[in-house]
């Protein structure tokens, strides 16, 4: 798999210029309200945010819409990004998916590579949630689905522990360890995903996440936009 | 759906498939009242009242659960319509419960919720809390369907354990789903858990956080407002966390807290505020809250 390991590493990759970096998904307002004040509250809260937020929710949506996309279904892939951007239950979530979800999709629409149908189909979504483009570039590079999850998830932990590392603030050296640690988690995270995704069993709770969320609409100064 | 039934001819609790009961109401607009047009039931659920407190324009109903709450294999089913420029509003005079499973292989108990609501018909749904008892096995559902132009208030209060009686929620299970759409299935905004004594998310800081009562509150059919955001904001729950946020068709609002009261009270002077800007009434709060 040479090449789709290239392609993935690629579509993981922090410099994909889709603004990830600005995204704390509540983890400023954790950092301010001292709810995470160190490195082990940190590796906790990302740990829990991976484990009942993206294994049981995100990923799982991003599983169907690779499936969706590989099969051609365009109304399976309208219906899945409908169903996932309505799990996002505060303004900034929102935000933040739909921003990053159209940066997506207006670079793949401007790639020499991606097939005009796929366009087509991308362009006709009025809201895009950021899961929805970037399965998208993973169906069309031929990506596994265990793969995909494995890499969706690494980016975003790898996207959180630099918010953490730039918030309590932490030491690179501290962000590295964080990351040998949970990247432990993935696999069996990315299987879940995918088995969530066989019954299309979501679930989105994760109430402390979301009022961090909301109370971060508040916030007096922010490095973040969630 | 079959006529009325008479409580004392179900069957008793110790039947093993539980009893099955469902009510369907429908309110419309009728020269200007808003009329229960059908009140169907079968089983223990049923209407005690329809009130007109504020006059014509608002039926208020209160609806009776099962009295001895919800248990193992019980099905209950509550659909509510409310026809164009009607006005319902829903409350209980007691809280739900969910009993404990009495075994193992005892099939689940589930309550299944529609609410639907026409272009320019208006829904309150402001039932007293639910009590999840540990062990508990069970499965919830409610899907509002909202047509473009119709407005809803509603709240879930959720209790896990009998935390006055010194119970917590250790090896009980409760699936909850929550969903707001529009009529053809398009979703609003959603919620779905699985709450487990042993799942995580009771500990987390981004779950539940120890809290075990925990409330949801949504103001549907309205578009973000900067002022009525700024004024809810203003308010605080007396202990507990809370939090809200506007979406484009719905603002959530949400509470965790050691007791219901301090979720009800908040959601209550959540309710009467944004009762004005998302019904255009003012707010009066029904008899029952007070006893």
């Amino acid at each position: 798999m040479n090449l789709q390991l290239v392609r993935l590493l690629h579509l993981a990759s922090p410099a994909l210029p889709v603004g990830a970096f600005s995204y704390s998904q509540g983890l400023e307002w954790a950092v301010e309200s001292g709810a995470v004040t160190s490195e082990a509250a940190a590796q906790r809260w990302i740990r829990d945010a991976l484990h009942l937020a993206l294994a049981r929710c995100e990923a799982p949506a991003l599983i169907g819409l690779l499936r969706a996309w590989k099969a051609g279904n365009a109304c399976e892939v309208a219906r899945l990004n409908a169903e996932f951007i309505a799990t996002r239950e505060t303004s900034e979530l929102r935000a933040e998916t739909l921003q990053m979800g159209y940066s997506l999709a207006r670079l793949l629409r401007d790639l020499p590579d991606t097939p005009e149908a796929t366009k087509t189909a991308l362009l006709e979504l009025r809201e895009i949630a950021f899961p929805t483009p970037w399965a998208t570039a993973a169906a069309h590079w031929q990506i596994e689905e265990l793969d995909a999850a494995n890499a969706y998830l690494w980016a975003w932990l790898e996207n959180q522990v630099m918010a953490a590392v730039k918030l309590v603030p932490l030491g690179q050296t501290a962000g590295q360890r964080m990351l040998v640690a949970l990247a432990e988690d993935l696999p069996a995270l990315a299987l879940e995903a995918v088995r969530r995704a066989d019954t299309e069993d979501w679930e989105n709770f994760t109430p402390g996440m979301t009022l961090a969320s909301s109370q971060h609409e508040t916030q007096y100064t922010r490095l973040f936009r969630s | 759906m079959n006529a009325p039934a008479d409580p004392t001819l179900l069957p008793p609790l110790t039947q093993p498939q539980g009893w099955q009961a469902s009510l369907a109401l429908r309110v419309e607009n009728r020269t200007g009242r808003s009329v229960l047009a059908r009140n169907q039931h079968y089983g223990p659920l049923r209407v005690q009242k329809a009130l007109y407190p504020e006059g014509d324009p608002v039926c208020q109903i209160l609806m009776l659960h099962p009295p001895a709450g919800i248990a193992g294999g019980d099905q209950l089913q509550i659909e509510v319509e409310v026809a164009a420029d009607a006005h319902a509003q829903l409350t209980t005079p007691g809280a739900g419960k969910w009993y404990k499973a009495r075994g193992v292989d005892q099939p689940l108990a589930t309550q299944d919720i529609t609410l639907s609501v026409a272009a320019g018909g208006k829904l309150e749904w402001l039932p007293q809390e639910v009590i999840v008892f540990d062990q508990a096995q069970a499965r919830a559902t409610t899907t509002i369907n909202l047509a473009e132009g119709a407005r809803a208030i509603g709240w879930d209060i959720l209790c896990l354990g009998r935390q006055a009686s010194g119970e917590d929620f250790r090896t009980g299970s409760f699936r909850q789903r929550l969903r707001l759409q529009r009529p053809d299935g398009t979703p609003l905004w959603q919620e779905a858990m699985h709450l487990q004594g042993s799942d995580s998310t009771m500990r987390s800081p981004v779950g539940l956080n120890n809290k075990r009562i925990f409330g949801t509150l949504w103001l549907a059919g309205i578009t973000p407002d900067a002022t009525l955001t700024e004024s809810l904001r203003s308010l605080a729950i007396s202990t507990g966390t809370y939090g809200l946020s506007a979406l484009p068709q719905v603002t959530i609002i949400r509470a965790m807290a050691d007791s219901a009261e301090a979720i009800r009270q908040y959601f209550e002077a959540v309710w009467a505020m944004a009762r004005p800007h998302v019904l255009q009434r003012e707010a009066v709060a029904p008899r029952i809250w007070k006893t």
